[in-house]
């Protein structure tokens, strides 16, 4: 029972960091925080179900399109609405996103309804594989922890040792001096955005594979993806990698022993315990 | 005689006012007085009782996210607190609303020294989120708590006759007097709240804490006294709300779309400005009534007019930060002539 929750809670873990990871690529590159991050999950959970309803792929294979979808959205968020807050005063940056995420909620809810909808067919679903006695993992979990560690890897060789992901650490770290060194900011807050909405957005369709889908979806996962945030730093993939994980462990295991009903409130009673105590979170700085 | 100093500040302020802006809020708050005498229709009243509500709430909001500058997203919790006191009381002990409601205000105020004094060493974005996730814990464990009838809700025990006391009447009337009541004292309030000590020391700390630390102020307890300040309207309102609607449960009083909608609400009109949160809540309440009566009616069209909510927000906070409050001042420098 034990062993099952906490590999089911690791798994649950790596998305929950892979939602996270978006969300803080852009706070380090641009410290912003984007509240309408759940609504690029959803868009790319949405695109993953269409998929899969209307041309019948797989939302493991319609991962690149739920990506792009997504990111495509971030850049627009970019172009059309960060641009023209971002040097504003913080109240209007939050507000911003607010109005985006109210915006994004009901577009969708005005465009497919309020019912939940859920991918049926597929490769993976309700399929499961027994490893051992009393440890039985469902198939798309595990697809969706795998692909969360693979999707971690790629971002961590893109930024140690490629030139544009240094180009992004050293925008992230001081602007004006990355501008003085040639780096043209602007472009890389541009490819901040869309390789942050195109992570969220492959989360999406892993996600599609065996959650929900309804329009406020977003905010049960934005508020896990900012504790998971706020937990590892903001700004910093190992920390978001670790706490991610650290709370779908939480989130299992707690539900197991208090109760499913408080899995939630246990996650957040210790991000708040967590940030009262070091309100920079583990690994901020 | 001394006079008490709100009063002095609302002579001195009502003075200072031009004759049109005289001539708008003297007739403001006469069609207040009189509406319900005026002829309009019971869904009409609704609306301005809501409006009047909304105000009050964002009213609160704003000492402690506009005045203050902390972007509280929590405040639903203080608001639940205030529904649950005057409701459980009632349920419990027939506790008239008159007794329970300064119960839930102070129960708001303790609570709201409990998660303060922690979460105010967090700043900006940090403290943002830190309150939503008090309230989605506190949220959850009154959906859980059976003693408060946990996600059912609770029904507030009908009196056999119509009653002063315990504010139960045939018609609406008397409670839309109870919160046009609540309203202009808490406008009062607030006017000398932003006049007084207390608002320029916050000033002082949103402005720059450092420097206002080393002016000597204590910023934790300035922003502690405009939480509190927050807490005890949000409780107020609750308390009122459960009154009127007869029926509270979890959701419906401490959602994180109620918290959001108290902020936007006063950054819409302007945060920090004694008249935006009635500005932003004189245009979002009735644009989500009517076009939740017009729209929401029929199914096809649900979420258009949140959407049209979301738009408007993120239009003004890219255009105008300051709100509808930075819009009206750049048309009265224009009218006058001044330069910016």
């Amino acid at each position: 029972m034990l062993l099952q929750a906490i590999i089911t809670g690791i798994l649950m873990g790596l998305l929950f960091a892979l939602i996270a990871l978006g969300l803080t690529i852009i706070f380090g590159v641009m410290e912003f925080v984007n509240f309408a991050h759940g609504e690029f999950l959803l868009v790319g959970m949405l695109t993953a179900f269409y998929a899969n309803q209307l041309l019948g792929l797989d939302p493991l294979a319609s991962i690149p399109l739920s990506a792009l979808a997504a990111s495509i959205l971030g850049v627009a968020t970019y172009h059309f609405l960060v641009r023209h807050v971002i040097r504003g005063p913080m109240i209007a940056q939050l507000f911003s996103t607010f109005g985006l995420m109210l915006f994004l909620q009901n577009l969708f809810l005005f465009l497919t309804g309020s019912n939940y909808k859920m991918v049926k067919r597929g490769w993976l679903i309700g399929k499961s594989v027994r490893i051992a006695e009393g440890l039985v993992l469902d198939l798309s979990v595990l697809a969706a922890g795998v692909v969360a560690i693979v999707a971690f890897a790629l971002i961590y060789y893109l930024f140690n040792h490629t030139r544009i992901g240094m180009a992004m650490r050293a925008t992230a770290l001081d602007g004006l001096g990355a501008t003085l060194m040639g780096i043209r900011t602007e472009r890389i807050n541009y490819l901040a955005w869309a390789l942050a909405s195109a992570i969220v957005g492959i989360a999406g369709a892993l996600l599609a594979n065996f959650y929900y889908i309804y329009p406020t979806v977003g905010l049960v996962f934005v508020m896990i993806a900012f504790a998971t945030v706020a937990l590892g730093g903001f700004g910093s993939i190992g920390g978001a990698f670790v706490a991610g994980v650290l709370i779908g462990v939480i989130e299992v295991v707690g539900g197991l022993y208090v109760g499913s009903q408080f899995k939630f409130t246990i996650v957040y009673a210790t991000y708040l315990l967590v940030v009262l105590l070091r309100p920079k979170g583990l690994f901020g700085w | 005689m001394v006079m008490p100093r709100f009063l002095t500040y609302l002579i001195r302020d009502v003075r200072s006012f031009s004759v049109p802006a005289r001539i708008v809020l003297g007739g403001g708050l006469l069609f207040l007085c009189l509406m319900p005498h005026l002829g309009f229709s019971s869904f009409f009243r609704t609306v301005v009782i809501q409006f009047l509500l909304f105000s009050f709430l964002a009213m609160g909001w704003n000492a402690i996210g506009g005045y203050g500058g902390q972007i509280d997203i929590g405040l639903a919790q203080f608001l639940a607190i205030g529904a649950y006191t005057s409701t459980m009381l009632l349920v419990w002990w027939d506790v008239p609303p008159w007794f329970s409601a300064p119960v839930g205000m102070l129960l708001a105020v303790a609570w709201c020294v409990i998660i303060g004094y922690p979460l105010f060493a967090l700043k900006g974005h940090y403290f943002a989120i830190a309150t939503i996730a008090a309230v989605l814990v506190l949220k959850d464990l009154f959906s859980n708590w059976e003693l408060i009838h946990a996600s059912r809700g609770v029904h507030l025990p009908l009196k056999q006759a119509p009653s002063l006391l315990y504010l139960q009447f045939h018609t609406n009337i008397p409670l839309y007097y109870v919160v046009l009541a609540m309203f202009l004292g808490g406008l009062i309030f607030l006017n000398w709240f932003r006049g007084d000590r207390l608002g320029y020391q916050l000033r002082a700390v949103k402005e720059n804490d450092e420097a206002a630390k080393s002016l000597g102020i204590d910023i934790r307890i300035a922003k502690l006294k405009a939480y509190a300040i927050a807490a005890a309207f949000a409780a107020l309102g609750g308390s009122f709300h459960a009154i009127y609607t007869m029926y509270i449960d979890p959701e419906a009083v401490m959602s994180t779309e109620l918290s959001m909608q108290i902020a936007l609400m006063a950054m819409l009109g302007g945060a920090g400005t004694l008249w935006g949160p009635i500005i932003g809540a004189a245009i979002l309440v009735p644009l989500d009534r009517f076009l939740g009566s017009a729209l929401g009616g029929s199914k096809s069209l649900q979420g258009l007019d949140l959407m049209i909510y979301g738009a408007i927000i993120m239009i003004l906070a890219a255009v105008e930060p300051r709100g509808i409050m930075g819009i009206l001042q750049r048309i009265t420098r224009a009218v006058r002539g001044d330069r910016p």
